[in-house]
């Protein structure tokens, strides 16, 4: 098998190009798509969080109630945006580290669409009423099975490239991301079947939905994000990886502790025992994996500070994994029985946990990976420098306020809620941390329209052409275009007439 | 390590867990006996049943739908777990003027009726476990309490003491018509205007009837009571 891999420079960047050829518009429809989703999630993100401090805002009307623009807030962002781009990534680093062209995308693509078809049936499903009522399972029942399907036809085929692909070594990405694929059916099939279908006790119910919040978290969202961030590093940086035995700590001590964690949530409700505190146990352990997949990405980004802080991908990926860290504390100072569960099972600071994962984590590394993919596919630079500044600024400001606003006074609440001798009305101190929110949101949202935009342009094929890639910081001393170099045009694309 | 020794490393290390906390306990859990009552213990025979009444399926859908259970938990903690239990009316009451203190932990047996035990995500609000238990005794005393719920359900800041609460207002789940005949005796006290009336839909109905449901604070079998001997009122 090891002739089919090129041995020659040249043969192999012809190879590249061509799975990035076979695979643009798959990709660059999830990316795209997915970016819209963020900003309509984002919005309702913010009309939800107004309305916790001004309840009277848009009030009234059916669609526009609270406890339909939150579930549709928080699906908008799992099933548009965050599984969406994943998916991009998916295909994209599979067929890249398996070195096999996409001989699908025609059907990932009519796949994708059903799976927007999908989320947006359950968007309207739910802002017409008919929620099921199970937190991130809010999409009528009917949504399911469609999304499931839709799953396998877009990520099969990434399964077969790893295993058609020539002999050789696994890399700890393809690991990541194999383990995502498998998990996350067995997951959703699981609490779907369990929840929709069987007739089961209420109260259990409720466990394997904390649980299936959990385990989407931790074992598909993070899986992907580690993937892909264990692919950018070494790529972008040039080194290998810090330690590859500390690479697969982190993945096996994941895939062992990440599957027991999540019904914490149910401390004190009647269920046996031993499972919210099983939870609380596993999701304190996922310290271990968390922190060694971080100090070996930083271990080795950071060790060229000068890469650093030109390449938007390694900006946003060093974030990601910021944020990995504080989500790491976060998973002990939170969760601890006793201490601080009593605090957090019921006040923001789950809503700041999942928003830390899911944005502040999972969505940084994606952002990295769209700014190093996007170009590769399209054979076109980005636009602008200042677009992508923005997008990092905006967004690391809005995420630092909403996940630790929401993490730290949801505490606060969680005290004043425990403080039984005061009445219940003096717990309700949300008002000032939802003020704060909104404004995060604000920033966030504004960012995002600008990534919408500069990522359609890119889908346009209006991006620069140019072999220099738009950095953020000049290589020079003195600075050249607002846009970055202007560098050679870039003439010998696939899908370019020459003129010779 | 070849394909197939990864997948089964997976299937293994998820799979255990798998069996351990979801399978096996949603099986156990589907098929929970009942709690015998014992005549020494009880002064009763039979087995425990918390009886409910009023539109609990239509109603938990309609909760369900409009997402209460985003701010509103429906789990009284026992001590260990949280500090639910002292409060004076969550778990019961802590002066029933017949009963005495009839505080209790949520029990497995509290959902009858429910597919989704509608715990909750958070407590913006307070619990409901007993909210039916609170109107009637608490809010709503010498009036009917589901007018005491309409009412609240459309204008949740309407009584002066509760003008900070930041529940939604439930409007649309009420319509305003025409009186032709005698006015509906649901119709809200302040819905009046000339001849027309507010009253509630069919799904406010369910609702309300749902939350006034929500009455778990029935004497627990000794078996199950973990609590400690309260004063007879």
């Amino acid at each position: 098998m090891s002739s089919a891999i090129p041995t020659n420079p040249e043969q192999d960047a012809l190879l590249r190009a061509g799975i990035d050829r076979s695979l643009r518009h798959p990709v660059m429809f999830f990316m795209t798509s997915g970016a819209a989703w963020l900003a309509v999630s984002i919005l309702l993100g913010i009309v939800s969080s107004a309305k916790v401090h001004s309840p009277e805002f848009m009030a009234g009307c059916s669609w526009l109630t609270y406890g339909r623009v939150f579930p549709a807030h928080i699906n908008a962002f799992i099933y548009g945006w965050g599984f969406q781009v994943a998916f991009a990534v998916i295909i994209w680093m599979t067929a890249r580290l398996s070195r096999k062209e996409c001989t699908a995308s025609g059907l990932i693509l009519t796949a994708g669409h059903i799976w927007n078809l999908g989320v947006s049936l359950g968007l309207v499903g739910i802002f017409a009423g008919f929620s099921t009522g199970m937190p991130w399972m809010e999409f009528p029942s009917f949504v399911w099975p469609v999304l499931l399907v839709s799953y396998f036809a877009i990520v099969i085929w990434s399964f077969i490239q790893f295993r058609v692909r020539p002999e050789g070594h696994v890399y700890i990405s393809q690991w990541y991301i194999l383990g995502a694929m498998v998990w996350f059916p067995w997951i959703f099939i699981t609490a779907n079947t369990l929840l929709h279908c069987l007739p089961g006790h209420p109260v259990m119910a409720a466990g394997i939905n904390a649980w299936y919040k959990s385990a989407l978290i931790f074992l598909f969202f993070t899986p992907v994000a580690l993937g892909t961030a264990y692919y950018l590093a070494p790529k972008v940086t040039g080194r290998p990886v810090f330690s590859y035995s500390l690479a697969k700590l982190g993945f096996w001590s994941l895939a062992i502790i990440a599957p027991w964690a999540g019904m914490q949530k149910l401390a004190g409700a009647p269920i046996p025992y031993f499972l919210p505190y099983l939870g609380a146990a596993a999701t304190v352990l996922l310290f271990i994996p968390m922190i060694a997949a971080a100090i070996n990405l930083l271990r080795t980004m950071l060790a060229s500070p000068e890469i650093l802080s030109g390449s938007p991908s390694l900006r946003f990926t060093v974030a990601g994994i910021g944020g990995l860290i504080i989500l790491a504390f976060s998973a002990v100072f939170l969760n601890l029985p006793d201490s601080t569960l009593p605090l957090t099972q019921f006040s923001m600071s789950s809503y700041g946990f999942e928003i830390l994962a899911l944005y502040g984590f999972f969505s940084f590394v994606m952002f990295g990976a769209v700014y190093f993919i996007v170009p590769r596919v399209t054979r076109r630079e980005w636009l602008s420098r200042r677009l992508i500044k923005m997008h990092f600024l905006l967004s690391v400001y809005g995420v630092i306020v909403v996940a630790l606003v929401a993490l730290y006074g949801g505490l606060e609440q969680g005290k004043s809620q425990e403080d039984w001798q005061q009445p219940w009305q003096a717990s309700a101190t949300a008002y000032p941390y939802a003020v704060a929110t909104t404004i995060a949101w604000c920033f966030i949202l504004f960012s995002n329209v600008f990534f919408f935009l500069h990522l359609t342009l890119m889908w346009l094929r209006l991006g620069r052409r140019s072999s220099h890639p738009t950095l953020l910081a000049a290589s020079h001393g003195h600075a050249v275009s607002p846009h970055g170099e202007d560098g050679d045009i870039d003439n010998a694309g696939p899908g370019y007439v020459s003129a010779h | 390590m070849s394909l197939r020794t990864f997948i089964l490393g997976l299937s293994a290390s998820f799979g255990i867990a798998w069996l351990a906390i979801i399978v096996v306990p949603f099986i156990k859990m589907r098929d929970l006996a009942p709690v015998q009552l014992t005549e020494a213990a009880d002064g009763t025979t039979g087995i425990f049943f918390p009886k409910r009444s009023g539109r609990v399926a239509d109603g938990a859908q309609i909760y369900a739908e409009n997402g209460c259970y985003l701010c509103h938990t429906q789990v009284v903690r026992p001590t260990y777990a949280g500090n639910d239990l002292y409060r004076a009316d969550w778990g019961g009451l802590k002066a029933d003027p017949d009963r005495g203190d009839t505080r209790r932990e949520t029990n497995a047996y509290d959902f009858f009726g429910e597919k989704f035990a509608q715990i909750g995500v958070s407590r913006m609000g307070p619990d409901l476990s007993n909210l039916g238990r609170r109107v009637e005794s608490i809010y709503a005393v010498g009036k009917d309490p589901s007018q005491w719920l309409y009412a609240h359900l459309y204008n949740p800041r309407q009584e002066p003491q509760r003008w900070k609460s930041t529940c939604p207002s439930f409007r649309f789940l009420f319509t305003e018509r025409k009186i032709t005949g005698n006015s509906s005796d649901d119709a809200l006290p302040f819905g009046r205007h000339g001849n027309k009336e507010l009253i509630p839909d069919s799904d406010a109905k369910a609702l309300v009837s749902y939350l006034l449901s929500l009455k778990k604070d029935q004497p627990v079998p000794a078996s199950m009571n973990f609590g400690p001997p309260k004063k007879k009122g």
